[in-house]
């Protein structure tokens, strides 16, 4: 039985200490890690299929006045998946590396991106669906929960 | 055994009240049968057979055929089959004869179906409510089509106060120790109520759900096909990657996609990391639950490396959101190969170097050996799963019993421990380590070139069927979707691994002293995440030094309403 | 008289005052086993400051409850004061041994009653495994005492001492000295003997209910443990080597408690935690045996 304590100890000793100084110092993540949400408004084209795919809903598309499109990001319900990434055509929104992400007021995870559209508005051909299954159920609006309409 | 004969032995015995077999995939067969035969069906899969119990999925079908659809999902091992037993009861009478007095595993099973879809199990041994809380008001069943995700049970002025859980009485000459509903040493939401005898257990009675989260719900009526991977990985705290990859496989099976063999091997290799990390922190958690911290400030530290491994490969530690339909999402490279490999070496010759420091010491076997006994035939009446199963040498494992992804080109080694301690049961958490590790290598080298994801032509049709097994850290997970239009399923039922395994707890701890229960219940690695799939959100804002029951239930309520609206 | 209050000033703040450090030298200690930078070495006095400002909730009125914790520190400065370091205790014209192993049991009672008349059960189920290691571990300790003052003939400290320090080692003080060690363990409440509060068996046991003050008290009661028991320790049964002075001879048993308490770390953190059936066969059989043997040993004059 000392035998194996003392092949413990040795384990533990070997380690040496691994507390990592965070957050007294930055600690950056690995390269491709899903961080939180940018969106470079100059490349959006408004197409809306970022607000399909995400599981939390939490883009809404809000089409004020004909030639005026607002995308909402609500993204205190933003899970990190990185599927809107993964299906914006012009790759306008990306993850970045930042994971600090808390903060008191909620106001501080709301973004907004305001897009001025023309005429093209409901076809829906700027978004290619990668498959079938995410295709945009509704083009133009985002179905409220549980009622989505095929097109 | 093939699944032929399988349906000719069901013929031959219950000829006339079989209404109809399906067979979509070679070994998954579906056997219609009439409502009045199903415990006679059931008890000769389970007795005559050998079958083994999964789990019971309730379907509002009322829209299409006006009837609830129960699913009986049997597995037969040796043979590589599975059996699902569906009876359909009218909408009217919504009553089904309970196969539990026949098959004990079938306990919670059963009065879930009763608790979520209304479908009553007559005969039941214990029909008390298993997942709705006590003050769930009568006939609001949850999974049923026509209660939307987003309804609220009707919130009356005076909250029930005297709705309580009708426990079991302590037998005479014991007292009661209730351990919960904070569950102090996994620090989860779960309730056992422990009849001592001084120290020792005479009995007890659990109660657990506190934390329901609505997954199935939402998976029913919110979600499309591609969203729920991301729930699935959601519905357990250390083991997502295994609920997303089910899902995704049982979907991939009812549409008829294949995802390419790179992929199958990219979800084999990740589900093997997962065990690794997995149960290194299990054994970190046993040794905190038996207060020797260095165990767990060390098996973690040991753990660590490969958690920034997945960093780098999928872009989190844990929530990896590498599986989509189809396939996987991010590939891996070549150039992130030899770091794998060193990582699991450098983990590898750790977890040895412990599991030899481990062995010789003397007090730690005092608290594992000969405690939480749970010999093979009470396994196989319960029907564990996972390392509690094979700690009591029953050799079932589903990637080699039902194999899946590329574990039919790569068979892993299934471990076994003869004791059925708690002990087995954490030498066989540690092979199963070294064994993925292997795998992981094998894996690596074996792994085809080629596309990641399948490309998808066509709508999934609907009224289609998958089923599937998953062998996570913990045990089998299963996940059975109903395919149905509009690009969303309609049914996806999970069970997760320890939802089986908790119906045993009763029978390990008795005769036990009060310490050896968290260490016992520990020894299951009990995963509450993942067996609970509904959350209520439940806030206290204010305190006051005296408040009634009453006034607690009032504030909770408005707390919650406030989240609601806010 | 100048020298009796200094006495008692330096016993009161070297027992009673560093005793947190010596905790926060042993939780150091411990992290850096488990590989990590650990708390800083104050810490313990931090937590006790932020205890004491805390609220102090009542589950009842009962006055039992409300001076356990007083009562249980208020024993230990007692104890602090009828203890040996190096030289005889500051009040050792006021008790014995005797008094010393009655008030160092008061201070176990002060937290059994604390937590019986708490009304939580797992403060009962805290507290019947407090009185059962009471009942198991302190029969050991008095045995080794009453070998050293059978050695002596007298049953004060400062006369055990000053026989030891004349007649040398003898095999009994030796196998006497070996029973204290292997009580000391479960006496400070340390791992594989932490049996009343396991945190994570039963939710710090007795002390479930405690907030605030309360806590305090009792945890600078539990760290004072510390140093009186490798106090008596060192100063009965490994007294050497002996110098006249009074304060070089405090400080070179402080020296030897050091090591002492490196041993008690160093159990503390390669050992899970005990059953109780097993501590207390481990103490009712085996380790009472030894200190009989050694009251054997006394008895015939080894």
């Amino acid at each position: 039985m000392i035998i194996s304590k003392l092949r413990e100890a040795i384990i533990c000793f070997r380690a040496g200490r691994v507390t990592l100084p965070y957050p007294f110092a930055p600690h950056d993540p690995e390269q491709g890690f899903r961080g939180r949400v940018m969106v470079d408004a100059e490349k959006c084209v408004g197409c809306g299929g970022c607000a399909e795919v995400c599981p939390p809903r939490c883009i809404e598309v809000i089409d004020p006045e004909p030639d005026r499109r607002l995308l909402r990001f609500y993204l205190e319900r933003c899970t990190y998946c990185a599927r809107c990434q993964e299906v914006c055509p012009e790759k306008a929104i990306s993850m970045t590396q930042e994971y600090e992400t808390a903060t008191n007021d909620r106001n501080d995870l709301h973004m907004e991106v305001e897009i001025f559209m023309s005429t093209c508005r409901r076809c829906g051909r700027c978004y290619e669906p990668p498959t079938p299954l995410d295709r945009l159920m509704v083009t133009g609006m985002r179905p409220p929960a549980g009622e989505a309409e095929a097109t | 055994m093939t699944s032929a004969e399988l349906i000719g032995k069901l013929r031959q015995a219950f000829g006339p009240q079989i209404q109809g077999v399906a067979e979509r995939v070679p070994g998954k067969v579906r056997v219609t049968v009439e409502p009045s035969a199903i415990v006679p069906v059931s008890k000769f899969v389970y007795r005559d057979l050998g079958a083994r119990f999964l789990i019971t999925a309730g379907v509002d079908s009322r829209a299409e055929r006006g009837c609830f659809d129960v699913d009986h999902i049997f597995s037969l091992d040796k043979d590589k089959i599975f059996l699902i037993l569906r009876c359909s009861v009218p909408a009217g009478a919504a009553a089904v004869n309970a196969i539990t007095p026949d098959v004990p595993a079938a306990n919670w099973a059963e009065r879930e179906l009763r608790d979520m879809l209304g479908v009553t199990p007559e005969g039941h041994p214990d029909p008390r409510r298993l997942v709705l809380s006590d003050d769930w008001p009568e006939g609001l069943y949850p999974l049923r089509k026509d209660v939307k995700y987003g309804d609220w049970p009707p919130v009356s002025e005076e909250p029930a106060v005297d709705a309580t859980y009708p426990f079991k009485q302590a037998p005479p000459g014991t007292s009661t120790v209730v351990v919960g509903p904070f569950f102090p040493v996994l620090e989860e939401p779960a309730q056992l109520r422990l009849f001592v005898d001084g120290e020792r257990v005479v009995d007890c009675d659990y109660r657990g759900f506190h934390n329901h989260r609505g997954i199935e719900k939402m998976g029913d009526s919110e979600l499309t096909y591609n969203e729920i991977p991301f729930i699935a990985e959601r519905i357990c705290g250390i083991c997502g990657f295994i609920h997303s990859t089910c899902y995704c496989e049982a979907a991939e099976e009812a549409m008829g996609v294949k995802a390419p063999p790179r992929a199958r091997y990219i979800r084999s290799l990740m589900l093997e990391v997962e065990r690794v990390h997995s149960h290194l922190l299990w054994l970190g958690i046993a040794g905190h639950i038996l207060g020797f911290d260095t165990v767990l400030m060390q098996a973690w530290r040991i753990r660590e490396p490969i958690m920034w491994l997945c960093e780098k490969i999928t872009g989190n530690r844990k929530t990896y959101g590498m599986n989509i339909i189809g396939g996987v999402r991010r590939d891996v490279p070549k150039e992130i190969h030899p770091e794998i490999l060193g990582v699991v070496a450098r983990i590898e010759q750790e977890s040895v170097a412990v599991l030899k420091a481990i062995q010789g010491d003397t007090t730690l076997k005092m608290r594992l050996s000969g405690v939480g006994l749970l010999p093979k035939e009470k396994a196989q009446e319960f029907a564990v799963v996972g390392p509690t199963a094979r700690g009591s040498d029953w050799d079932i494992d589903a990637r080699v019993d039902h194999p899946y992804s590329a574990y039919d080109e790569l068979p892993p080694k299934v471990i076994t421990q003869p004791e059925g301690d708690n002990w087995a049961r954490v030498v066989v958490r540690i092979l199963e380590t070294l064994e993925s590790i292997r795998w992981i290598r094998e894996g690596l080298r074996q792994m085809p070139e080629g596309p990641v994801r399948a490309k998808i032509e066509e709508e999934p049709p609907a009224g289609q069927w998958g089923v599937f097994t998953v062998e996570a850290p913990r045990g089998e997970a299963i996940h059975y979707v109903l395919t149905g239009g509009n690009n969303r399923p309609a049914r996806w039922r999970v069970r997760a691994p320890t939802y089986q395994n908790l119906q045993a707890l009763p029978y390990m701890i008795q005769d036990e002293t009060i310490a050896d229960v968290p260490i016992t219940l520990g020894s299951m690695d009990p995963c509450f995440s993942c067996t609970e799939r509904v959350e209520i959100v439940d806030a206290q804002s204010g305190k006051a030094h005296v408040l009634t029951q009453q006034d607690l239930l009032r504030r909770s309520r408005e707390a919650t309403e406030r989240l609601r609206r806010g | 008289m100048a020298a009796g209050i200094v006495s008692t000033v330096v016993t009161l703040v070297v027992l009673i005052g560093l005793a947190p450090l010596a905790e926060g030298l042993l939780r150091k200690l411990k992290a850096i086993v488990h590989s990590r930078k650990g708390p800083p070495i104050l810490q313990p006095y931090l937590d006790i400051a932020k205890l004491l400002v805390k609220e102090d909730l009542a589950p009842t009125r009962n006055w039992v409850w409300r001076i356990a914790p007083s009562l249980a520190l208020g024993s230990t400065m007692v104890v602090a004061l009828l203890t040996p370091i190096g030289s005889a205790p500051a009040f050792g014209f006021a008790g014995d041994v005797i008094v010393f192993i009655y008030f160092t049991s008061l201070a176990a009672v002060a937290i059994i009653l604390g937590a019986f008349a708490s009304g939580n059960p797992y403060a009962y189920v805290g507290g019947s495994r407090e009185m059962m290691m009471m009942l198991s571990v302190e029969p050991v300790m008095t045995i080794a005492l009453v070998v050293g003052a059978i050695k002596a003939h007298s049953l004060t400290f400062g006369g055990i001492m000053g026989s030891g320090a004349t007649s040398g080692p003898s095999i009994s003080m030796a196998v006497a000295g070996v029973a204290f060690l292997l009580a000391l363990q479960a006496q400070v409440g340390k791992l594989p003997f932490d049996i009343p509060e396991a945190e994570q068996e039963i939710m710090e046991g007795p002390f479930i209910e405690r907030s605030g003050p309360g806590f305090a008290l009792f945890r600078w009661a539990m760290h004072a443990r510390l140093l009186i028991f490798s106090a008596v320790l060192i100063s009965v049964f490994a007294p050497w080597p002996h110098v006249g002075n009074w304060a070089l001879s405090m400080v070179l048993t402080l020296a030897k408690m050091g090591v002492v308490l490196a041993l008690v770390g160093v159990a503390d953190v390669v050992n899970p935690r005990l059953r109780i059936d097993q501590s207390m066969a481990y103490y009712a059989r085996i380790i009472v045996f030894i200190a009989v043997v050694a009251l054997a040993f006394a008895i015939i004059g080894a």
